[in-house]
């Protein structure tokens, strides 16, 4: 008796799993996690900090830009297409919108994914580290499965 | 006994296993993409007409993950499909704008869906 309740919540479970996460849906949603990991320096010179120095060791740190911006690739093209504000940029005088936030880029909400992002700051002693997961609503798709696989009309 | 027991742990594991498979490019070698990347060295973006409301081509972004592009014509034999090898990149390119009279404009009767001068480039991964 135990065993067969056994196996019916195996398989209650696996239908749940099953519709959660198969087929696609319209959007996106993003989880980001975020870790600050700053590294105790000791007492450095003036000029410089302990770290950026060693012998044989050259040690460069990102600067990443606040906004960057995306370009089409190719030798071939008579034309190249901006991403962001596409397809031409506006005039000066009009104003500009930055998207600052990298993993709030809305072409992270194309199709689901896992991205990191880093920023080193303090001169690189300290680095922000961002995980981002782009993923569809389980439960939204589970619902948009019951209805695009059983209850609407095939036509 | 003991193999029912077996048997539910293993179709627990399988049934988790099978609901962990993430959406992937399907792509594990990365083979496709260098395809698609020397491809589009070589081969323009854009195609001969400029979009009626920017006077340029328009760059239409996709997923990353899209694989082709269908056009439409007239008559069954002119529908046809071709992949996408264009995506965005991180460095600016030269020239930014095209000079006037570059491209065709969208002809009055429409026969093709390349001319209305909007063109698919996928986004950055």
């Amino acid at each position: 008796m135990k065993i067969r309740t056994l196996y019916h919540a195996v398989a209650a479970l696996a239908v749940c799993t099953i519709l959660a996460t198969s087929a696609s849906a319209d959007d996106v949603e993003v989880d980001v996690h975020e870790t600050n990991v700053e590294e105790t320096a000791p007492e450095a010179a003036v000029d410089n900090y302990v770290g950026d120095y060693a012998p044989g060791i050259q040690r460069g740190y990102g600067q990443p830009d606040l906004f960057y911006n995306f370009y089409t690739q190719g030798g071939a093209n008579r034309v190249n297409a901006q991403m962001y504000l596409s397809p031409i940029p506006v005039p000066p005088n009009v104003g500009h919108t930055f998207y600052t936030y990298q993993p709030f880029y809305p072409h992270h909400m194309l199709y689901p994914h896992k991205d990191r992002f880093h920023h080193q700051y303090d001169c690189g002693r300290g680095m922000n580290r961002t995980r981002a997961l782009y993923y569809y609503p389980p439960a939204r798709q589970a619902a948009s499965n019951v209805y695009w696989n059983f209850l609407r009309i095939p036509r | 006994m003991i193999h029912r027991i077996i048997l539910a742990v293993g179709l627990v594991t399988a049934s988790v296993a099978a609901s962990q498979t993430s959406v992937t490019a399907g792509d594990p070698y990365g083979m496709a993409q260098v395809w698609s990347y020397n491809f589009s060295m070589n081969r323009p973006w854009h195609g001969n007409y400029y979009n009626q409301m920017h006077g340029q081509p328009l760059a239409l972004i996709v997923p990353p993950t899209a694989h082709m592009r269908q056009t439409y014509s007239w008559g069954v034999g002119q529908n046809l499909m071709y992949p996408i090898h264009h995506q965005y990149g991180r460095s600016a390119n030269s020239p930014g704008v095209a000079p006037r009279g570059g491209f065709h404009a969208t002809p009055r009767w429409p026969s093709h869906t390349d001319q209305f001068g909007t063109y698919y480039v996928r986004g950055p991964w």
